[in-house]
């Protein structure tokens, strides 16, 4: 066996590690352990010369395994692995120690601190000496393309990638292509007309020589991975196979259903409608009541099912600009009618966005505003004889006053909300959902429309509220991640992957049902379990339920992380 | 119980004055800003958002426009240009219609020409008396003394003097009552005992006499100084003429040391002085207080600028012995004086001189009522 030949490094992050933890004097105790054989601090390792001191060293003291003590792996992990290759080493000869996020900013204790890092370092310095170097794996890109959803994302994405030259599948549930925005009349804040916007683009996707767009069509189950994958479909109930190399997921959403909020009164009160209802309106040109009348008062209330803990907790972000569209329209169409917009608060940001709300503000719009945590406005029946339809009682919140407001129409600005199939969708696809179905992206500043899983991309409102110019821009964007990888016909996946011990698997399936990603999958002539190296994430799930240890996660092995955590209770702890 | 909202109040309400509260946003910086305002008398935004809801119930029982003296500072600051001053300047004149309950002050407020017509008719009607009743062939006696009293039948003019005063006065003790009704009475929030009307009603006076609230407006001394130095001098002018016209309208020429021409020269500097120096910025809108200008706010300057002017000129025509030139001065001095009071004293401008000091004393009522009430811990209204 070769000798183990490691180098520490211990960041001081300026002053943000080493205000809290004594850098200096744990630099040079861990450089008293076996096997290191240099150990130094310096005030930024993830600066240039802080890189380039790790590469020197590699080569001066012919260092063979290298520890950067420093934040979080999900900052710099790779920044350092490619310093590691630079110099010629493997990138999996390298193990990060967390001594800012898991000491330093949480602690206040310098001394108590400072053994922490110690003991977080030693666990490291443990760990990378039985580091194994890891290969990875260059798989082909299939240029076709599949996108899911037929609305304003997913025809912009299918147009944006078939413009380029390459083969788009364009997967629609509906008859019709043009999802939500097909039901709008104008667009916000500009009032463009919806047709306007989706009208062309249902038109060019339909015609266009690289778009096979497949109507009243859906997914019975999505095979392979980033590159080759295929699927099973039903296209007007009959089935075919097809085949692409990148996956775009843009179904979108799904309007509230107000029922539930009782005191609204939706369902039961003839003139309480949604929004979704009200476009419909707008469409036909005739704004009336339920008995054809013409309305002389109009409510318009915000944050239905939206902002609201028996509901749903977010934002649904364009409601707002919603109810400002709508008294615009109310007014330019009803000039003599009473309009109350009743919010919770108004958030118009955006482009254009404020100024419309400034705009309608100044054409005689009453803005009342209800303070959710105290109570939602309850509508009734109004007493005969009086002069309106409905009655809406709510405290208003700006002049702490009981008040009511006649109403002949209540429109219900809906929350968007996730899909009823969201969750067959994310797992055709192998994507995660939070906690209101909405799929996760993989990061949510720096990779808002790429997914956990490689070759994934979510876009629009599937992935959470969105108005259409930010759904536009994301299924851009996707298309962008898509054609680079089809341009560089070839990628590079991770190998970080588990692999399973022929002789000692029982062939029990246990890692079948339990895997994530369903990478692995049964070989039925041996009777065991195979993993899909280029499926596989890594997240180890197998491994820690195969009952007779067949399963081992590449660089999370056993004992990996036994030595690992050995290192970390070799140092003396404080009794707490 | 709930309030219906009204969205059509507003729009009424422009008639009275401008201010464009569909701006305000309701950030606050308005009261913020304001050296007046204080614990339970938060304004101007409270204000703004009862009118934009259309709140006339609330608002007609709302005193706090009487304890705003507009030095401009929440309109000058306001991020939404929504003029919280006017606003409450606006909402003076619409209080002095709510508690007029002839609702003769409504139609003056609303209507320029209304105003304008009424005061015509009184013009001319004092003009068409003294034609009937006067002599004007009477010369000046022969050591050159002119003697108004005897050119007009100063009797009848005693008289009906004294008939316009208990006119004036009965409307306006009625439209105080009124007052005292919507902001004490009505405001079922607060109890007064009796014995607080006694307490509070002396630091009425005091800030009646010195409008000592209005030099807590940060840097707008100046403001207090004209428009005391105007008040003080109108509020004279008024005492002497309702009270002891015997005194102050003599046919005896004084030594010019003596009180009652010092008097009438501090009273007529005063109104000059200031009235110019108020219709010229009003003219020039300049200065945030008076770029919006209400026709009222230019009737009662140029009113009163005309009584002191033709006050003075009968004062220098009377030395000076000319006659007929001091009888027509006379006659135009009260077909100008006559219009001036029927239509300002009770139902317009000039109300503000009882109901701002009203505003205060009931102000201070319900904070020394609800102090009690609840034992809190409130500044005082100094």
């Amino acid at each position: 066996m070769e000798e183990k030949r490691i180098g520490v490094y211990v960041c001081w992050c300026g002053t943000n590690i080493a205000k809290m933890v004594d850098v200096e004097g744990v630099a040079e105790e861990i450089g008293k352990l076996p096997n290191v054989v240099v150990s130094k601090n310096y005030k930024y390792m993830c600066s240039d010369p802080g890189q380039e001191l790790i590469i020197q060293d590699i080569k001066e003291y012919n260092l063979n395994r290298v520890v950067v003590s420093a934040c979080s792996p999900r900052i710099h992990e790779l920044t350092f692995r490619k310093a590691l290759m630079h110099a010629g080493l493997n990138p999996y000869m390298f193990e990060m120690a967390n001594i800012r996020e898991q000491v330093s900013w949480v602690h206040e204790d310098r001394e108590e601190a400072t053994r922490k890092a110690k003991s977080l370092i030693t666990g490291a310095v443990a760990r990378v000496a039985y580091h194994e170097a890891l290969d990875k794996r260059t798989v082909e890109i299939n240029p076709a393309s599949l996108v899911i959803g037929g609305g304003i994302s997913g025809l912009t994405a299918a147009l944006e990638i078939a413009d380029s030259g390459k083969k788009v599948y364009l997967i629609e549930k509906e008859a019709q292509l043009g999802g939500h925005t097909a039901n709008v009349e104008l667009t916000f804040p500009h009032m463009i007309p919806a047709r306007q916007v989706i009208g062309p683009k249902i038109k060019r996707a339909e015609n266009h020589p690289n778009i096979e767009v497949l109507k009243q069509a859906t997914i019975d189950e999505i095979f392979g991975y980033i590159g080759n994958f295929n699927a099973d479909i039903k296209v007007n109930g009959s089935a075919r196979k097809i085949e692409f190399g990148n996956i775009i997921v843009a179904t979108g959403l799904k309007p509230f259903d107000p029922s539930s909020v009782d005191l609204h009164g939706y369902g039961k009160l003839p003139n309480v409608i949604t929004s979704v209802e009200f476009e419909q309106m707008l469409k036909s040109g005739k704004i009336q009541t339920s008995d054809g009348n013409e309305p002389k008062n109009i409510a318009i209330i915000h944050c239905v099912g939206s902002r609201n803990n028996d509901y749903h907790e977010y934002c649904s972000r364009t409601c707002c600009m919603l109810g400002l569209k709508y008294s615009n329209q109310l007014r330019s169409a009803l000039p003599d009618s009473n309009i109350y917009e009743i919010y919770a608060d108004m958030r118009s940001f955006g482009k254009g966005c404020e100024e419309l709300y400034a705009d309608t503000a100044r054409r005689g719009i009453m803005f009342l505003n209800f303070d959710q945590r105290k109570g939602i406005p309850q509508i009734t029946k109004a007493h005969p004889g009086d002069s309106c339809e409905m009655l809406i009682e709510m405290k208003e919140r700006l002049s702490n006053t009981q008040i009511e407001v006649p109403a002949d129409m209540v429109i219900l600005l809906v929350a968007m909300e996730a899909r009823e199939d969201a969750k067959d969708i994310a797992h055709q696809v192998g994507v995660s959902k939070c906690g209101n179905d909405f799929f996760i992206e993989r990061h949510p500043k720096l990779d808002p429309v790429a997914t956990t899983t490689d070759g994934v991309y979510i876009v629009g409102s599937c992935q959470g509220p969105k108005d259409i110019t930010d759904s536009v821009a994301q299924a851009r964007a996707a298309a962008a991640r898509v054609l680079g990888t089809i341009t560089q016909g070839t990628v590079e996946v991770e190998l970080t992957t588990a692999v399973v011990n022929e002789d000692l698997c029982c062939g029990c399936q246990t890692c079948v049902s339990v895997c994530p990603y369903t990478a692995i999958s049964f070989d039925e002539e041996k009777s065991v379990s195979v993993v899909n190296e280029i499926l596989c994430k890594g997240c180890g799930t197998c491994g820690s339920t195969c009952p007779t240890g067949a399963i081992r996660s590449r660089h999370f092995t056993d004992l990996q992380i036994l030595s690992q955590i050995k290192g970390i209770m070799s140092t003396e702890m404080t009794e707490v | 119980m709930s309030t219906r909202v009204d969205p059509n109040f507003s729009k009424k309400l422009e008639a009275y004055g401008k201010a464009d509260w569909n701006e305000c946003y309701h950030c606050g910086n308005c009261s913020a800003i304001c050296p007046l305002t204080e614990d339970g008398f938060l304004f101007p935004r409270k204000g703004i958002r009862a009118i934009q809801m259309g709140l006339k119930d609330q608002l007609a029982g709302y005193v706090d426009p009487w304890l705003c003296y507009y030095c401009g500072e929440c309109t000058d600051t306001c991020p939404r240009d929504a003029n919280p001053g006017e606003m409450m300047m606006t909402l003076r004149r619409w209080l002095t219609a709510v508690y007029d309950w002839t609702g003769l002050s409504g139609l003056l407020y609303r209507s320029f020409r209304a105003h304008m017509a009424f005061m015509i008719v009184l013009f001319l009607g004092v003009i068409a008396s003294f034609l009937v009743f006067a002599d004007f062939s009477i010369p000046a006696t022969s050591e050159g003394l002119v003697e108004i009293n005897a050119f007009a039948p100063s009797e009848l003019i005693h008289e009906i003097d004294t008939i316009l005063l208990l006119a004036l006065m009965f409307f306006l003790v009625t439209n105080i009552l009124n007052m005292f009704i919507k902001v004490i009475i009505m405001d079922k929030s607060v109890r007064v005992p009796i014995y607080l009307y006694f307490v509070k009603v002396w630091e009425a006076i005091f800030h009646f006499g010195t409008q000592w609230r209005f030099s807590k407006c940060e840097e707008k001394r100046w403001y207090w100084f004209l428009h005391w130095f105007l008040m003080s001098s109108y509020t004279l002018m008024f005492i002497f003429i309702i009270f002891f016209l015997d005194w102050f309208q003599t046919d005896v020429v004084h030594p010019w040391y003596h009180p009652q021409r010092l008097l009438g020269y501090y009273v007529t500097a005063g109104i000059l002085i200031s009235t110019v120096y108020f219709v010229w910025n009003r003219i020039k809108a300049g200065k945030t207080i008076f770029k919006f200008s209400h026709h009222s706010d230019y009737i009662f300057p140029v009113l009163l600028f005309l009584i002191a002017f033709t006050g003075i000129l009968i004062h220098i025509f009377r030395i000076s012995g000319m006659a007929q030139a001091t009888y027509i001065t006379y006659m135009l001095h009260l077909a100008v004086e006559v219009p001036m009071v029927t239509t300002f004293v009770a139902f317009s401008k000039w109300s503000h001189l009882a109901y701002r000091p009203m505003g205060l004393f009931f102000a201070n009522l319900k904070k020394a009522a609800l102090q009690k009430q609840y034992k809190t811990q409130l500044a005082p209204a100094t």
